[in-house]
């Protein structure tokens, strides 16, 4: 049988005027063929912000059905790292700590490490995963990777817990620069942004950077003072050491719990870095996202 | 009755030398590999892409929608119809042309876009809604509505992937009838629908359309967009070859179908 409309309810079109509303003397979207630069059109972001939380809450939501344990993997992960490092290079060969008990010293920087990490990690291939979404509905691309970011920031926050737990079990004395803490989760947020959608936008077009990531990840994290000190590199190499943008938040994440001095040189190196690999990957993204519904 | 006068109207929708150029065989698709990229970057930059055989997807094309308009697309599979829906709702860009719009479009180019089969289905009403552009108020505002419309009162806390596929349709349709947009693009999204359920959604449709809200809707099925439309766009390889009364483009449509059919026993 077929859906038509019988005759007798024949449809009669008869809108009131008031019922057409009055169109903006501007159009509200104008379509164009992509540029070669084209700008963030933050407006728009604005617009779909809500897009944002609930990809967020989707992620969390499913995480939460599909393991047994849930939230506590988030935990899990960092503690076992922070395990093996402190067998191996805490006690067997004894790698410098400035001080501080080793398990705290790589928890410290585990923490954040598993962050950057999973947060590139699942940003690049979030796009492919949401190819479905990207092919058929229209939001500004850039809130996929974002969400998968901030999936992973609830992740930092609910492990920073246990954080706060190992400080208290080893008695490490806190002073009022631990304020400076959450600045520095920020500023790794933003180098996870960062990096991040770079890696989302160019795993679309070529799939060899999910590939390629993993190994990339590995090198960065032992060119990083995230399971050693900074002072084991030769001072003559520190300048090119503090061009990596997790030296500065590492080390000045630490100096902030452990009340060291803090190097501000490489802070404000990270911090020019982080904030120039941004305008770049937020402008190669504008550009390459016009894209993504042909290519993904 | 009375009809609007449209053309004395300002136009909602305004598409100038609108067109989509696929290159055949290039580039098209993504490079699986780094290698394959290389070499098709090489191929581009030594003029080979210029030898490929181009398609106009969509082939500059102009046209005007009044406010409140309903459009039927009609024509065969590839002609470009669902290019053109694809290019308003932006979800691609043209290569020429230019088109502007003078409202919000909502569009359901694919039915549950975004539903996650691990949610149940209250939860994928709000993800979904979100996806398509409603924000929370708007969702808590109308999910009764879009509940009672879907007809699946007694599944909302069972999770998706245990839905019929008739369910799954009928809650992603209600939740895009329930967008309220100033342009709603509608891509032959109902053909998979029961019988009842496609005379209500038509039925939707047809409202969104008096309360002023301008539709353009693809479909194969010809009775709804002779019912339905105001105007039909009889589309063919890219390009517009009929306009005007549904009656009269459908009409020459069928028409050119049985041409082809004899053409075809000849």
């Amino acid at each position: 049988m077929s859906a038509s409309i019988s005759e007798n309810d024949q449809v009669i079109v008869n809108r009131s005027d008031a019922a057409i509303r009055q169109l903006p003397p501007v159009p509200v979207i104008r379509i164009r063929p992509s540029r070669f630069w084209e700008n963030i059109d933050f407006a728009e972001l604005w617009h779909h912000r809500e897009v944002l939380y609930f990809l967020i809450w989707r992620d969390l939501k499913v995480r939460y059905k599909q393991t047994i344990i849930g939230a506590a993997w988030v935990i899990v992960q960092p503690i076992l790292i922070t395990a093996v490092f402190a067998v191996f290079l805490g006690r067997l060969i004894k790698v410098p700590s400035d001080g501080i008990p080793y398990p705290v010293f790589a928890y410290s920087a585990l923490l954040l490490w598993t962050f950057i990490s999973n947060s590139i990690l699942s940003s690049s291939y979030s796009l492919v995963v949401n190819s479905q979404i990207i092919t058929r509905v229209y939001f500004p691309r850039i809130m996929i990777p974002a969400a998968a970011i901030g999936v992973r920031l609830v992740d930092l926050m609910i492990a920073s817990a246990v954080l706060i737990a190992m400080i208290i079990y080893y008695r490490v004395p806190l002073g009022w620069q631990a304020l400076m803490f959450p600045i520095f989760i920020i500023h790794i947020g933003v180098l996870a942004m960062a990096i991040g959608i770079l890696a989302a936008a160019f795993n679309v077009h070529y799939r060899d950077v999910g590939t390629m990531l993993p190994i990339l990840l590995q090198a960065w994290m032992f060119a990083s003072p995230v399971v050693y000190a900074s002072s084991l590199v030769p001072a003559r190499m520190r300048s090119w050491y503090a061009l990596n943008p997790l030296m500065g938040i590492v080390e000045g994440s630490r100096a902030a719990l452990f009340n060291l001095p803090f190097d501000w040189t490489s802070v404000a190196i990270s911090a020019a870095v982080t904030l120039g690999l941004l305008l770049l990957a937020v402008h190669l993204f504008a550009q390459m996202e016009n894209g993504f519904a042909d290519n993904v | 009755m009375s009809r609007h006068s449209f053309a004395i109207m300002k136009p909602i929708i305004k598409a100038e030398g609108l067109g989509k150029k696929y290159y055949l065989g290039a580039r098209e698709t993504v490079a699986p590999t780094v290698r394959e990229a290389i070499k098709q970057t090489i191929a581009h930059h030594a003029g080979w892409r210029r030898t490929l055989p181009i398609v106009w997807a969509l082939d500059r094309i102009s046209f005007e929608v009044y406010p409140g308009e309903v459009i039927g697309l009609i024509g065969h599979n590839g002609a470009g119809k669902s290019t053109l829906l694809r290019i308003l709702a932006r979800i691609t860009r043209p290569t020429v042309g230019q088109a502007d719009l003078f409202g919000r479009a909502g569009s359901l180019l694919g039915v549950g876009t975004g539903f996650h089969p691990d949610l149940t289905g209250r939860e994928n009403i709000f993800l979904n809604g979100a996806i398509l552009g409603m924000n929370r108020h708007e969702i808590v505002r109308k999910f009764d509505e879009i509940v009672a419309f879907a007809e699946v009162e007694d599944f909302l806390d069972t999770p998706a992937k245990r839905y019929s596929s008739g369910m799954y349709l009928r809650l992603g349709f209600a939740i895009a009838a329930h967008l309220e947009p100033e342009i709603l693009l509608l891509d032959e999204v109902l053909t998979i629908a029961d019988a009842p359920f496609q005379k209500k959604c038509l039925q939707k449709i047809r409202e969104a359309s008096r309360a002023g809200t301008t539709v353009l809707f693809v479909s194969h099925k010809l009775t709804s967009i002779e019912q339905l439309c105001d105007r039909v766009l009889h589309i063919q390889s890219g390009r517009i070859l009929e306009e005007g009364k549904p009656a009269a483009v459908v009409g020459g449509y069928l028409n050119q179908i049985a041409t082809e059919a004899n053409g075809k026993d000849a």
